[in-house]
């Protein structure tokens, strides 16, 4: 709080101050009262002034200053109620009887969003589990009846993974602690998410090309499955018209980590869009070329990975080749079975 | 034939797991009533048990626990829940394997055949016609003779060792492979069973794999 601010917000009072004491200048010139009578009494209602205003002002200024230094120092500023200081005049206590009431109706708002954000969250689970029925026995009657398969398995994979994807992204935005860390073989997780895309890998004279991935590392298996599933049909999107795709994936392990490199040959993203890769609904110069492309699949991938503690950047040269770097660290206090 | 118990409320999806089953040379029975699963549990005396998580009247963590009081018999797990938390508390509680739906058939007749295996205990040493087959060691020996086999000639020979007498097609084949870490494509396949073939033949056997047109193999 700044004096002359205070100052300014006061000049009504001052006004009126100095009218009065002219006033009372005249009055008393008008009784013909001695000069030296009403110099001592206006410098004793100046003096009055002076000390009430310098008292009023110590007190605002002490409590101000608190709150915008809290302020400042609050990450989250809404959480200022719960450390306002003692006020000992009037408005210092309507304020903050003013704030505690909004931030009581505000916490009130919040966690009806909360509670019905969850809910929302629970029927989506229990959405994709429904519909993942149906998926199940069209897969059994394609099996059964080898005369349709090649109509119908490549749409139910598309249908399975946008299933996924919605289940995955309810997931990632979720801040319950639904996933367990655990030691989990690198292959067996890479090798589930490259069946389910065996087809369309295939089709397009893919090449895989693993190295490493006979370890384990400190990971949630079914979400891992998942990234590496959207991996894989990221590089068949975007792979280069002018030579076979080729993916190769690598696993590094190191004195406290274990470094998975993922890396593809296609057409690779610009540079100016690559910071931006991981942000929610950026589709860049690729996602223009291609229809299809929400944006979402490596949020939601980058969203998983900060859930899980694992650290995931990417390298790409235009027209050469993409890769993502995974860290997985080795923490021995999470060990479990 | 090995007889499996299949419990499944979906009413399609128990049919075609049926025929699926059936087809791969298995026997299915079916639970089609859910008030009292585990005395039928009990009196199926099946080989290997498929059983779904949410059932009707019952949970199937809680009946695989009644159920591991009184058989051995291997258990693996369907279910549409896919979190580790599920498949942990699944396999603490004694199931053999856990698969989420949608399944790929191949990799469900894949499991079905590994947990068959594994609870037998066979599947180092088998024998072809009068072929000795060491998986540990990747060799075919036959009247003193040898023959290695790369890792994935020998998981092509054990899949169609897996299926005597059937029609194996090439999309099966390479589903087993890719299952295993083999990411193959449509040439290597064609090259690997060519190269079995002559190894085979090598031991006096130059009609063991003979190829279907447009539908795959039998091993006779």
């Amino acid at each position: 709080m700044k004096l002359t601010d205070h100052l300014k917000d006061k000049i009504y009072l001052f006004i009126i101050e100095a009218v009065a004491l002219t006033v009372a200048v005249i009055f008393l010139a008008a009784f013909k009262v001695r000069w030296e009578v009403f110099t001592a009494l206006a410098v004793v209602f100046l003096l009055a002034c002076v000390t009430a205003e310098l008292y009023d002002l110590s007190r605002k200024k002490k409590f101000y200053d608190f709150l915008y230094n809290a302020l400042d120092g609050l990450d989250k500023k809404y959480l200022l109620t719960e450390m306002l200081p003692e006020a000992d005049f009037l408005e210092g206590e309507l304020l903050k009887d003013v704030l505690l009431s909004c931030s009581k109706s505000m916490a009130e708002n919040v966690a009806f969003y909360r509670i019905r954000n969850k809910e929302f969250r629970e029927y989506i689970e229990m959405w994709v589990h429904e519909a993942k029925l149906p998926v199940a026995t069209l897969e059994l009657i394609c099996r059964n009846n080898p005369d349709i398969k090649d109509r119908i398995s490549g749409q139910l994979k598309k249908l399975d993974e946008y299933i996924e994807n919605v289940l995955y992204y309810a997931r990632s935005e979720n801040a319950d602690k639904d996933y367990i860390i655990k030691e989990t073989p690198l292959n067996r997780a890479f090798a589930n998410a490259a069946v389910k895309n065996r087809e369309a890998l295939l089709a397009n004279g893919a090449e895989l090309e693993t190295q490493g991935l006979d370890i384990t590392v400190l990971t949630d298996g079914k979400w891992l499955e998942f990234i590496f599933g959207q991996l894989i049909s990221n590089s068949l999107k975007y792979k280069a018209e002018d030579r076979p795709l080729k993916i190769s994936v690598t696993a590094e392990p190191h004195e406290d980590s274990v470094v998975l490199l993922f890396k593809d040959n296609g057409s690779g993203i610009p540079a100016e869009d690559l910071p931006y890769v991981f942000e929610k609904s950026f589709t860049g110069a690729n996602g223009h070329r291609h229809p299809g492309s929400t944006g979402m699949g490596l949020y939601i991938v980058k969203s998983l990975c900060n859930r899980l503690g694992h650290s995931l950047t990417v390298r790409s040269e235009q027209g050469a080749f993409t890769e993502f770097i995974f860290t997985f660290s080795k923490n021995n206090h999470l060990k479990m079975s | 034939m090995n007889k499996i118990l299949i419990i499944e409320d979906e009413k399609e999806l128990r049919a075609e797991l049926s025929i699926l089953l059936a087809n791969a040379g298995y026997a299915p029975v079916a639970v089609t009533d859910f008030t009292d699963v585990a005395s039928q549990m009990r009196e199926a005396e099946a080989d290997l048990v498929l059983m779904d998580i949410n059932l009707p009247n019952a949970n199937g963590e809680a009946l695989l626990q009644e159920y591991r009081k009184v058989s051995e018999a291997p258990v693996i797990m369907l279910t549409s829940r896919t979190t580790e938390l599920d498949e942990l508390i699944s396999m603490s509680y004694g199931a053999d394997d856990y698969i989420t739906k949608p399944y790929n058939p191949t990799i469900l007749l894949l499991r079905i055949s590994a947990v068959l295996k594994r609870t037998r205990k066979t599947g180092q040493e088998r024998l072809y016609r009068d072929v000795h087959v060491s998986s540990l060691k990747g060799t075919l020996s036959r009247n003193g003779s040898e023959q290695m086999l790369t890792k994935n000639e020998m998981l092509i020979f054990q899949f169609l060792l897996d299926h005597p007498g059937e029609i194996v097609s090439r999309d099966d084949l390479m589903t087993a492979l890719w299952d295993s870490n083999e990411f193959i494509n449509d040439n290597a396949l064609s090259v690997n069973i060519s190269r079995l073939r002559n190894k085979l033949q090598d031991l006096g056997l130059p009609d063991a794999i003979e190829t279907r047109k447009k539908q795959g193999y039998i091993l006779k």
